[in-house]
Parts: structure tokens; C-alpha cells; sequence
């Protein structure tokens, strides 16, 4: 039991750093829906760089800046060119999709690297997540810079006659959330289940995007939902351990994912949109154009 | 910087011209704006002034012309060059974040914010702002939970926070309510004196301008047409000078037999789009050939509460009766074949449908007609005729009736909206906002028409943000004030500053 509440956290790990890349680019109001993608190319090329290196280092090194690239890539897309970014999210995880399934194909197998250590007991990227939970909540709603994203995300107009760049802004956001999905596409291939292969990511980032929505964008929350599909997901693939003879395997494997479904169901009725809608980015997924 | 003088050029603006296409917005005018004055620019819609004020802000860049401050050619590439240079604008359109607190929305972008927040140390400030200049301003709230009144002195206040010399106001006093702008004229007055701040601000409410301005430019159709010393000017030369023509202000109000009631409302009310409850237990009813004007500041509840009679939104709790049958839950299409017409507030987006044609767009409350469809197949030639026949009675500037309605101004689409719902000759007519940001000679055309319909005995709700056109229309005039009416007053006992009031919500009247 004890076991299963730690693997989940390992888990919740993966959910909660690709989450909160996506809350702060969000809260600038870009939207990547591809976060599917981002992670599967972040982790691939994180798992390739280890397993020829035999280093974790440069195997995270590889992924962050792969994660970096890609979250610059949607940024010129939809923050310069000015197009849909939800097409262009799907474009991502499509490329990512069959990017690496062609490239990964010969590494298929474990990574052979000794596992990290836990740190008192915790697996540490699920400390991390948390700090850095704490650390964007920090830097947006304490910090200048933190408005300046959110007013960018809010309304970009306003922010432009208040004297703030929203190009600039929003590229900082992109890279800060690729550098976010990034890691936590190589704490999954590295860290959470280090053999690659064919569509290892199962629709983790799709999860991670869910989450996103369904902790209203405020940080800590990211991290509870998390915890909360982590220990779905281990469920799911132990329900015997808990349940015995309660549904089949099949059953549990699809509940993280109805689960999601029905979160968007309920954020987008009316009822929710009248409580909570204020909390949504204003401007998410709009492009900006200055009048000129 | 501070030294500036009493009377000295602080922003002046050479030759300046703007082109949108094949419109010319601006064609080289020419401002100059001094230390100390409140100077107002006036000029229809279209005449070019938020291009020109949009220019001075940094906002859009001219086409040909300088820009001077204190003497030296400065080129704004951006709001942000003008903002260092002490040039605040307090948009028409508000540009504030409304998720954010007051504070929040001041300190934005302001150099001195410094990388971590001391949001403490930024109200103090404000704080004391709002003490010099006499605002009051909850600053902890959202800026969504205040009144457009309030959202104003924010923006003002940020203007003034960023160390604003000069302060550009597009139409300030459109969203107030009579005593609210005495407020404010009160506070630009004080800055103007102790400041010496220039406060050009524009407008198209004559007698504001005369009373609190000192100096007046009037801008029509991209030209500056005069300039002068407000104490040289009159309403009646302010009008002409912007029109081009002598102006009738006034149409003369008919006496026609009031009748039988055609809508009663008893204690109505309904929800906004954030779930507030907008419209409050509002009781009233409405005559035969009688207008009764609904004046209110934007915001509090009128729209909503022509939306909830014309069936486009829910109505909470409450009954709605027209000609003695009830629509409380009625469809839109029910209440049409009752007698309802509807002009609402959005010409663009619910008045019409830009990319169809006139024919199409009037079609749109003739479709359910067996003239115009049979057995579901739509007549065209019969729709043809009739718009081509509106158009001609209405005198609609458009290239015919199968041009798109994206392509008519303002005034000719209003024209085409309200020619498509008084063709039906409803029983009851609402008009919201029917001449909201129409020039002095659509809204003339327009008011004709109220009254016309009005002798022929259709009761009409005419809700307006104008407390003129309210009370030159108006047989009775209800006003509004968050939600609820307070107070309905005959047009012989209503003066302008009973109304003005009773909108700001400083007493209560009758009901």
C-alpha cells in the first residue's frame, strides 16, 4: 500500500512538471495542446542521449533543450505567424508521434542506467515538482514579471499599452514551458519507466493538458490533481491490490481517461463558466496582432 | 520637465494625416495643447478624433505630420514612448484587465514596480493619488466588480501613476451618470490648476464642453474645421461647426391619445452573464402610443433587461405580458407574431448579420411569413421588393439591396434595422440604445421615426444612456440604477437633475 502511494507520487511527478510548463504558458495565453508531443520527442531524444552517454545529465540536458526547441517552434508558429494553436498543438503531437517512432525504434529496451536514489523516502522529482509549484506561483502572482504573463495572457492589448511587449512575454512563456514539458518528458523515459518504447507516453500529456484546466491554472492545485491521477493510473494497473474481483483491468486502465473526459464536460457548461470562468486566461489560444 | 509654465505648448501635432485604406481619417491637422487648459476636441463619429488621440498616444503612427514635445519632433513608435514622455490616454474602451485587482491594473508595466511586487507600498501611493484629486476607489477590489464610472477613475489613475503630464480622454463622460461627471470635471480641474497638466478631452456633449472646457478643436471628416476660445462659442455654433449645416437639436414631441396597456411587466428579473442577478424585481407597463424612456448609467441592467422582454435571455422569476397574453417563456419567434420589435444595442453582432446581404438581413424577421416562405422555400423576388422598398423609404445610402451589411456605416444599418422592425407595425417596440454613437443627423432621422410609429400607436421602451434624447422623447421616464427603477417620472415633472439622480442612485422617486 505504502509502495503504491510512492510510485504514485513518482507518477504524479510526470503529470504535475508537464502541467505547470503548460499553466504558465497558458496564463500568457498560449495554449499547446500537443503537450503529447512535446513530451514524446523530449523524452525520446532524452532516452537516446542517456543510453548512448550512460549519463542521467546529459540525458536531461538532451530533453530540456529538445522540449526548449519544440516550445519555440510552437511559439513562432502562434505567437509570430499568428495561427490556430490548437491546429498547431495537434501538429506537434503528430509530428512527435511519428518523429519518434521512427528515430526511437532502435532503442527499444531499457535504459540499463541504475536507478536514482529517493530522497527521505520520496521519489525527488515529486519534490521538485513541488518546488517548482511553489516557484510559479511565486513568479506570478509575486512578482512583476508574474502580472506582466498574466495580463499578456488577459488581455494583450492592455498589457501593449501599458508599455509591455507581448511578443517578447509570450516567448519567454513558450520557453519556459518547454523547458518544463521538456523535463518532465525525461522524467518519464528516464526516471518513472525507462524503457522506450512504440508510444511509450500513453497519453500522459494529454492528462498533463487536462490538468491544467482542471486545477483553474492555480498551481498548488496542479499538484494535487496530479497526486489524484497518479494514484488513478497505479490503480489502474494494480486494481487487484485494492479491489480484488472489482471491475476488470480494462475497466480501471480507462478511468484516468473518462475521468478527463467528464472534467471537460463539466468545465464547459454554463454552470461552471459563470462560477469559475473569471479564473481562465482571458486570451487563451487568441493571437495577437498590434495595429499599426 | 517641471517647470512648465501656465499657458506654454507642452504637445503639439503638425500636419498630421492617417489614411485606413481609402479613407482618409486624419487630413493634416493641426493641435496644440498647453499647460494648465482643458481642451476639448469635438467632431462627430468618423470625424477622426480617436485616430488623432490614438496618434498622440503612440498608438497608431501617422502616415505624414510631426509630433512636438516642449518644442523637439519626437516620433512614438510605441504607447511605451509616449508614456515616458508623461502622455497618459484614457481609452473609450476600457484598457483594464478586469481579473485583476485595482492595484494590479495600476502598477502594470510602470518601471519602478521593481521585480517582486510590494503591492503595500503601491497602494499607499494610489492612495494618496485618490486623496489629491478627490476619487474614492475600493483598491483591493477586481476590476469586474466595479462600475464603469469606477473603472474610468482607474484608468485615470494609472495614467496619473505613470507620471502622466498630459492626459488624453476619449469621450469621458459617456458612461456617467450627471452627478458622476461633475465629480470628475471636478477632479481634471484640479489637476489642471495645481498640475499643470494638460487635459485635452473629447467629447460630442455640448454642454460639457462649453461649461468645463477652455478651449475647443473641431474635427470634421479629418479636418480641423475651428479652433477656438470656448467663450466665443455656443451650442448652437459648436453644433453647426461639426455638422457642417444648421442642426435641428430638437424635434418637437407629439400628444397623441395614450391607450390600452400593451405590456405589463410585474417584478422581473434576470441574470447577467457572470450569474448576477442584473435586473431586480422591475415593475412596469407600457401604453398604446406612449414612449417610455428608460435612462440609466451603462451597466446597470438595461440591456439585460431589454434582452429578458425581447425573449434572448432567461428571465429569473417574474411575468411578462403582451396585450394580455404571457411571454414570460415565451420563444423570440412567439413574441414577434405578438407584436414585439426589437432594435438592440449591437447593430453588428445582434441587429444584423455582416456577411448577408440587406435583402437577408431584413428577411430575418419576415422569414415565418407565408408571403416570404412557402412551404419552407424562401420567395425571393417578394423579399427583393421588400427590402428595395425599405430602402427607399428609409433613404439608406447602400449599393442595393443585395449588398452585405458589413459594408453600411453605422446610421445607414441602424436605418435598415429599424425600417425591417417598424415595417411589421409591432405593437410594442423596443429601441436600445437606437442612437448610440449615430451622427447629430441619423439619430434626427431616427427619432422621426420613433415618433412616427409612436402616432401610430405602438408603445415603445426606448432605453438610452442620453439623458437629452430621453427627455425629449419620452412621455414618461423610468430610471435605472443597479438593476432596480428608482423612480418613474411623468416628462412634465422630469428635469434633468431629478433624473440625473435618480440614475446615480442618490434618491428614489415614485414607482
Amino acid at each position: 500500500m505504502w509502495n503504491l502511494l510512492i510510485i504514485s507520487l513518482a507518477a504524479a511527478a510526470v503529470f504535475a512538471i508537464a502541467a505547470l510548463g503548460e499553466l504558465i504558458e497558458q496564463r500568457a495565453g498560449i495554449l499547446n495542446v500537443g503537450l503529447e508531443g512535446v513530451m514524446l520527442l523530449s523524452g525520446t531524444f532524452g532516452f537516446m542521449a542517456a543510453k548512448t552517454s550512460g549519463s542521467y545529465t546529459v540525458g536531461f540536458a538532451a530533453a530540456v533543450l529538445c522540449g526548449a526547441v519544440v516550445g519555440l517552434l510552437h511559439g513562432v508558429f502562434s505567437i509570430t505567424l499568428g495561427s490556430n494553436q490548437v491546429v498547431n498543438g495537434m501538429a506537434i503531437w503528430i509530428l512527435g508521434f511519428g518523429l519518434t517512432t521512427y528515430v526511437g525504434y532502435p532503442y527499444t529496451g531499457p535504459l540499463g542506467l541504475s536507478p536514482l536514489p529517493r530522497v527521505a523516502g520520496l521519489p525527488p522529482f515529486f519534490l521538485l515538482a513541488v518546488a517548482l509549484a511553489a516557484a510559479s506561483w511565486f513568479l506570478l502572482y509575486k512578482t512583476h514579471l508574474g502580472l506582466k504573463l498574466r495580463s499578456v495572457g488577459e488581455n494583450p492589448s492592455v498589457a501593449e499599452v501599458s508599455g509591455i511587449s507581448v511578443v517578447r512575454l509570450r516567448y519567454l512563456s513558450v520557453l519556459l514551458a518547454g523547458v518544463l514539458v521538456g523535463l518532465a518528458g525525461a522524467v518519464y523515459s528516464l526516471v518513472y519507466n525507462p524503457v522506450w518504447s512504440y508510444n511509450y507516453l500513453q497519453g500522459w500529456g494529454f492528462i498533463a493538458l487536462a490538468l491544467v484546466f482542471f486545477s483553474l491554472w492555480n498551481p498548488f492545485l496542479v499538484v494535487a490533481g496530479a497526486v489524484l491521477f497518479g494514484l488513478l493510473w497505479q490503480m489502474s494497473l494494480y486494481p487487484e491490490l485494492l479491489f480484488p474481483g472489482l471491475f476488470s483491468r480494462y475497466i480501471w486502465r480507462t478511468l484516468p481517461f473518462v475521468i478527463t473526459i467528464v472534467v471537460f464536460v463539466l468545465l464547459s457548461t454554463r454552470w461552471f463558466s459563470l462560477r469559475w470562468g473569471a479564473t481562465k486566461p482571458a486570451a487563451l489560444g487568441m493571437p495577437y496582432t498590434p495595429e499599426g | 520637465m517641471d517647470s512648465v509654465e501656465r499657458g506654454q505648448v507642452v504637445l503639439e501635432a503638425r500636419g498630421i494625416s492617417k489614411r485606413f485604406g481609402e479613407v482618409v481619417a486624419n487630413d493634416r491637422i493641426d493641435l496644440q495643447l498647453r499647460a494648465g487648459e482643458i481642451h476639448a476636441v469635438l467632431g462627430e463619429n468618423g470625424a477622426g478624433k480617436t485616430t488623432l488621440m490614438r496618434i498622440l498616444f503612440g498608438e497608431l503612427q501617422p502616415d505624414e505630420g510631426e509630433i512636438f514635445f516642449h518644442g523637439q519632433r519626437v516620433r512614438f513608435h510605441s504607447p511605451r514612448d509616449a508614456i515616458r514622455l508623461g502622455i497618459g490616454m484614457v481609452h473609450q474602451e476600457r484598457k483594464l484587465i478586469p481579473a485583476h485587482t485595482v492595484v494590479e491594473n495600476i502598477i502594470l508595466g510602470h518601471p519602478d514596480t521593481g521585480t517582486v511586487l510590494d503591492l503595500r507600498q503601491a497602494e499607499r501611493r494610489i492612495a494618496a493619488l485618490c486623496e489629491r484629486y478627490g476619487f474614492r476607489l475600493p483598491l483591493q477590489a477586481k476590476v469586474w466588480q466595479l462600475s464603469e464610472g469606477e473603472k474610468q477613475i482607474v484608468e485615470i489613475l494609472k495614467a496619473l501613476y505613470h507620471g502622466a503630464r498630459v492626459l488624453i480622454m476619449d469621450e469621458p463622460t459617456s458612461v456617467l451618470s450627471p452627478p458622476e461627471v461633475e465629480r470628475l470635471l471636478q477632479s481634471l480641474r484640479t489637476m489642471a490648476s495645481e498640475d499643470l497638466a494638460v487635459i485635452p478631452f473629447i467629447t460630442h456633449k455640448l454642454p460639457v464642453v462649453l461649461e468645463h472646457s477652455d478651449r475647443v478643436t473641431i474635427l470634421r471628416r479629418g479636418r480641423v474645421v475651428a479652433e477656438l476660445e470656448t467663450k466665443q462659442a455656443t451650442e448652437q455654433s459648436l453644433a453647426a461647426a461639426m455638422v457642417g449645416r444648421e442642426v435641428t437639436l430638437h424635434v418637437e414631441r407629439i400628444e397623441v391619445p395614450i391607450g390600452e396597456p400593451v405590456l405589463t411587466v410585474d417584478d422581473l428579473w434576470a441574470r447577467d452573464d457572470r450569474g448576477v442577478l442584473a435586473v431586480q424585481g422591475v415593475s412596469f407597463e407600457v401604453r398604446a402610443g406612449e414612449i417610455l424612456g428608460i435612462a440609466g448609467v451603462a451597466g446597470n441592467g438595461q440591456e439585460l433587461l431589454a434582452d429578458a422582454l425581447a425573449g434572448l435571455r432567461p428571465v429569473e422569476r417574474g411575468r411578462i405580458r403582451l396585450a394580455g397574453v404571457d411571454i414570460t417563456r415565451a420563444s423570440v419567434l412567439q413574441r414577434w407574431k405578438l407584436g414585439l420589435g426589437y432594435i438592440p444595442t449591437e447593430r453588428r453582432d445582434v441587429g444584423s448579420i455582416p456577411d448577408f446581404s440587406l435583402v437577408d438581413n431584413v428577411l430575418l424577421n419576415y422569414y415565418s411569413e407565408p408571403t416570404f416562405s412557402r412551404r419552407g422555400v424562401l420567395a425571393a423576388s417578394e423579399a427583393r421588393a421588400l427590402a428595395g422598398q425599405l430602402l427607399r423609404e428609409y433613404s439608406v445610402v447602400a449599393a442595393g439591396p443585395e449588398a452585405p451589411a458589413r459594408s453600411l456605416s453605422g446610421g445607414n444599418l441602424q436605418k435598415v434595422i429599424v425600417a425591417r422592425v417598424l415595417s411589421r407595425r409591432p405593437r410594442l417596440l423596443i429601441a436600445a440604445l437606437p442612437t448610440h454613437g449615430l451622427d447629430v443627423g441619423a439619430a434626427e432621422f431616427i427619432h422621426r421615426k420613433l415618433l412616427e410609429a409612436k402616432r401610430a400607436g405602438t408603445g415603445i421602451i426606448l432605453i438610452s444612456e442620453d439623458l437629452d434624447e430621453v427627455l425629449m422623447l419620452s412621455d414618461r421616464v423610468a430610471a435605472i440604477y443597479e438593476g432596480q427603477f428608482t423612480g418613474i417620472v411623468p416628462a412634465a415633472e422630469a428635469s434633468k437633475e431629478l433624473i440625473g439622480e435618480l440614475m446615480a442612485g442618490l434618491r428614489r422617486g415614485r414607482l
